[in-house]
């Protein structure tokens, strides 16, 4: 019995990624089908991870762009936009309390700053400069790890910001960063960058 | 023979009339029953709705974001210093133009001088 739903869980599974990714060339899934999108890469699509327990997020850990920092808990601003970390000289990543844990069915999200006014660059200064199939590391609190591999990343304009693409169902464990990019208006910039990624592996 | 017939026909009623009641009285017993019955079952199956319902919502639940946050969000502080070393470059470079210039300006006229 239990191998039997083992191997419908593993049919299940290979069936929704085949459906997610398209064959790992082009993505035809609703939150990443948007121009500029990249697919999961190998690695991201032939270790298809199985769904995590919930444990919150306390650290992240990207080796490409040297990031390893700690995570603190964000919820809603009164205004009802997502909060942000706080503009520090030790800028720290931020996970939005309301989505899934990293590990968990859906998208967890974590934020950074690019910079952090006169403190100078944010923890998330060079996100822009990962590509498919970078590891991204989130350590949680039950001592575990989830190991995600990038699949996209994109640069959009604030004013077009994508909410289905990076809060909407997946059905699978997935891990979204963003951060801010592009020309800067005053001490604003226009456009986020967030990185798409999808859960590989989770290490004890 | 009119009285045997009269007592005749009054016990018939009577006998009808005795038969009916009864009828009533069954009547009505059947009613509760129907009235319980229906009663019973959609308990049960307002009990066993609900219940899948909230079950599939508990298991959505560990998944997915359950609070979509509008806009876009603030990432970035852009540092004032970053504008005041524009400025400053910028200063700087307009005083390396007009020191160069004034240089010129000397040579030519030591030039035209010695010339």
């Amino acid at each position: 019995m239990t191998s039997l739903s083992r191997r419908a869980f593993a049919i299940t599974a290979t069936a929704a990624l085949l459906g997610g990714c398209g064959g790992g060339h082009r993505t035809g899934r609703s939150p990443a089908g948007h121009p500029g999108s990249t697919t999961p890469s190998a690695r991201s699509t032939g270790k298809s991870a199985r769904a995590l327990g919930r444990s919150v997020p306390v650290g992240l850990e990207i080796p490409d762009i040297g990031v390893d920092t700690p995570v603190i808990r964000l919820g809603l601003a009164p205004d009802h936009t997502v909060q942000v970390p706080p503009v520090t000289a030790h800028d720290r990543a931020g996970w939005y309390r309301h989505s899934p844990t990293p590990g968990q069915t859906g998208p967890s999200v974590i934020l950074g700053h690019v910079t952090v006014g006169a403190h100078g660059d944010g923890v998330f200064r060079h996100l822009a400069r990962l590509g498919r199939g970078d590891r991204v590391v989130a350590r949680l609190e039950n001592g575990t790890a989830a190991v995600f591999a990038v699949y996209s990343v994109r640069t959009v304009a604030k004013a077009d910001f994508p909410t289905d693409a990076v809060y909407g169902d997946v059905g699978r464990p997935e891990l979204r960063l963003i951060t801010c990019g592009g020309p800067r208006t005053g001490d604003e910039y226009r456009d986020n960058v967030i990185v798409f990624a999808a859960l590989t592996s989770a290490s004890p | 023979m009119r009285r045997t017939v009269l007592s005749a026909t009054a016990l018939a009623c009577t006998a009808v009339l005795a038969s009916t009641v009864p009828a009533f009285a069954d009547g009505p017993s059947p009613v509760p029953a129907a009235t319980v019955t229906p009663s019973e079952s959609p308990a049960p199956a307002d009990a066993t709705d609900p219940s899948p319902v909230p079950a599939e919502s508990e298991a959505q639940a560990p998944g997915e974001v359950t609070v979509v946050p509008s806009g876009a969000p603030d990432t970035g502080v852009a540092s004032a210093e970053s504008g005041t070393d524009g400025a400053l470059i910028g200063g700087s470079a307009a005083a390396v133009l007009a020191a160069g210039g004034a240089a010129a300006l000397l040579v030519r006229r030591r030039r035209a001088t010695t010339a």
